[in-house]
């Protein structure tokens, strides 16, 4: 029993930290495809985040769109759901407010689950991303408050497993208003944090980048392989830290379940001594024990998994209420660690019994 | 003809300075259906002797011969096969497994011999009676005393019928009564079964109501006696 808490104890570690894992990865990886789907055009200074506090007359959307090969200019500004100044992985919480009647082509890259997108001239309504909708608890049709203003929900998003699962989509002009009440020293007019730009068909993303570069002023313009760049540095630490937990978790985990299987098997050196004694052939007895030593990491793994998952979710609903997700659960995250018990389990306890299996009876019935 | 022969026996631990001689040129016979107490000094080579015969060890050199077959020679897994088949185990410390019952330590070595469930249920349970102990089949070893596990022990090396029963310091953890009624179950059986009875001990109390003594001293025959002994008479109301 105490063997079978040993490898429990290291499964709920390993699924724990697998779930933690798995999403940051999810984010890093959410943030990529979002961003490196279109040209990123912000202020120059800016950066593929924003964050910088530098906006850009929206009359810019209107420059850019003259650039031939654009299909369309989407300007948009985001305004962060939280308060400003927190920390999230990946994606953060955003409301985007953008031109409906220009960013119609972007956000065809998203599918309706309920409800419907928002038409040009519509105010006060709102369309949720998948992660936010849920955070917040929202159905379409209902209502949700952002900072303090009341919302219609008349849309909710599919999960893109992407950054705008965290975005709430609003109309240019409520997004505006929003942003005045958080910002209320910033004299704020007809100005854009980011403008999105789809290509039209055929044309290169990379060559238009650079051709709107020359023809627009004081803009930066991130094309998808230089967001790709950007966010591949900015991900590197992540891979770096998602790396490290996933060893320690291996270690964690696959050193318990070695340590308690061996430990168990090797206490019952003087049983193997006895049952070779009585006439078991050694293919018996290992026969015995890899079945046992692998019923054993399996019970562990089922147990320790389920405790991690319920710890998962138990920290998710605390942390959800401060709108971050801390943990993701995925199928990996569930079989890996199962297999992974019952496999290292039959291993570690398999050794240990080839050991006293080969022992002489006389020998292994001496130790204790 | 006999059931055990050694011829030359020997079992040499070691070499050179620290070389031990633990069986030194040992040659008997033990005949089918006796009650044989072995008997010396710490270091006599009893214990060694006891391997030897019960094809837990190899010897060095000389033969043992087991129904006239050698088995000084085979391979560890036919080792394994004539214990299982000919050779039924009595411990000191009677190395039953605490988490079983009774009854399932007494089935154990008919598992390996390949004997379906239900015999293995049935003639388990008839050892188990034998040794007069099927109230307690269903009582975990932990739950047994001293006693109780040992004749649950004496149960487990006579359920497949083995033609040697070896038997090393058996009442070593006995106090006198549970002794005698060990004792007692053993010349019983030995009797009725006719089954071979080779008695590693300490125990004047063994070596007195055994047929033949044979004391051994530095690895060699010191004496073997006959002795015609009868069957001891315990106090039933006071065992267990």
């Amino acid at each position: 029993m105490l063997t079978v808490l040993g490898i429990v104890v290291g499964i709920f570690a390993l699924t724990v930290l697998g779930g933690l894992s798995a999403r940051l990865n999810q984010q890093v990886k959410g943030a990529r495809d979002w961003f490196t789907s279109a040209i990123t055009v912000v202020p120059s200074g800016g950066s593929l985040f924003g964050g910088e506090g530098k906006y850009f007359e929206l009359s810019k959307a209107k420059e850019i769109e003259a650039v031939p090969g654009v299909k369309s200019a989407a300007a948009g500004i985001g305004v962060m759901v939280g308060d400003s100044g927190g920390f999230s992985f990946g994606a953060p919480d955003l409301i985007i407010g953008t031109d409906m009647s220009r960013s119609g082509d972007l956000l065809k890259k998203l599918a309706v689950g309920q409800g419907r997108i928002i038409q040009p001239g519509e105010r006060g309504k709102v369309v949720l991303g998948s992660n936010l909708a849920e955070k917040l608890n929202a159905k379409a049709g209902g209502k949700v408050d952002l900072k303090g203003v009341p919302f219609e929900v008349i849309g909710i998003y599919r999960p893109t497993l992407s950054a705008p699962d965290q975005f709430a989509f609003v109309s240019y002009e409520d997004a505006i208003n929003l942003f005045r009440k958080a910002n209320p020293f910033f004299q704020a007019r007809n100005i854009a944090g980011v403008i999105y730009v789809l290509p039209d068909p055929g044309v290169n993303a990379e060559t238009l980048s650079s051709r709107i570069a020359a023809a627009v002023g004081s803009v930066r313009v991130i094309s998808p392989a230089e967001a790709e760049k950007q966010i591949s540095q900015f991900s590197l630490i992540f891979n770096a830290i998602l790396l490290g937990i996933a060893l320690i978790a291996l270690i964690v985990g696959g050193l318990s379940i070695i340590n308690t299987m061996v430990m168990s098997v090797s206490e019952r050196t003087r049983e193997i001594g006895l049952k070779k004694a009585v006439g078991a052939e050694t293919r018996t007895i290992l026969g015995e024990y890899l079945l046992e030593s692998a019923m054993i990491g399996l019970l562990g793994g089922l147990v320790g998994t389920g405790a991690g998952i319920v710890i998962i979710a138990i920290l998710n609903q605390v942390t959800v209420a401060k709108q971050v997700t801390v943990f993701t659960v995925r199928p990996l995250v569930i079989i890996g660690p199962i297999i992974f018990a019952t496999i290292l389990g039959a291993l570690a306890g398999i050794l240990p019994a080839l050991r006293a299996a080969r022992l002489n009876p006389v020998e292994s019935l001496k130790e204790d | 003809m006999s059931l055990i022969e050694t011829k030359d026996l020997s079992k040499i631990y070691g070499a050179g300075e620290s070389e031990v001689r633990a069986v030194d040129g040992l040659s008997l016979e033990i005949d089918k259906g006796e009650f044989l107490a072995i008997t010396g000094p710490s270091g006599s080579g009893k214990s060694t002797l006891l391997n030897l015969l019960g094809c837990l060890d190899i010897p060095t050199s000389g033969n043992v011969y087991i129904d006239g077959a050698d088995t000084s020679r085979l391979s560890s897994a036919e080792l394994t096969r004539v214990r299982r088949e000919k050779v039924g185990f009595v411990f000191q410390e009677f190395n039953l497994l605490p988490v079983m019952t009774a009854l399932e330590n007494v089935k154990l070595p008919l598992h390996y011999l390949g004997v379906a469930s239900k015999e293995r249920e049935v003639r388990a349970s008839e050892s188990l009676a034998k040794v007069g102990l099927e109230r307690r089949a269903r009582n975990r070893a932990t739950e047994l005393s001293g006693g109780e596990k040992q004749r649950v022990a004496i149960a487990r090396a006579l359920v497949t019928n083995p033609a040697l029963v070896l038997a090393e310091e058996p009442t070593g953890e006995l106090d006198t009564t549970n002794t005698c009624r060990i004792i007692e179950i053993m010349r019983v059986l030995n009797g009725e079964l006719g089954q071979t009875f080779a008695i590693v001990t300490h125990d004047p109390m063994v070596a007195k109501y055994a047929m033949r003594v044979i004391s051994l001293r530095d690895g060699k025959v010191d004496t073997d006696e006959k002795q015609d002994a009868a069957v001891p008479a315990c106090d039933d109301n006071k065992t267990i």
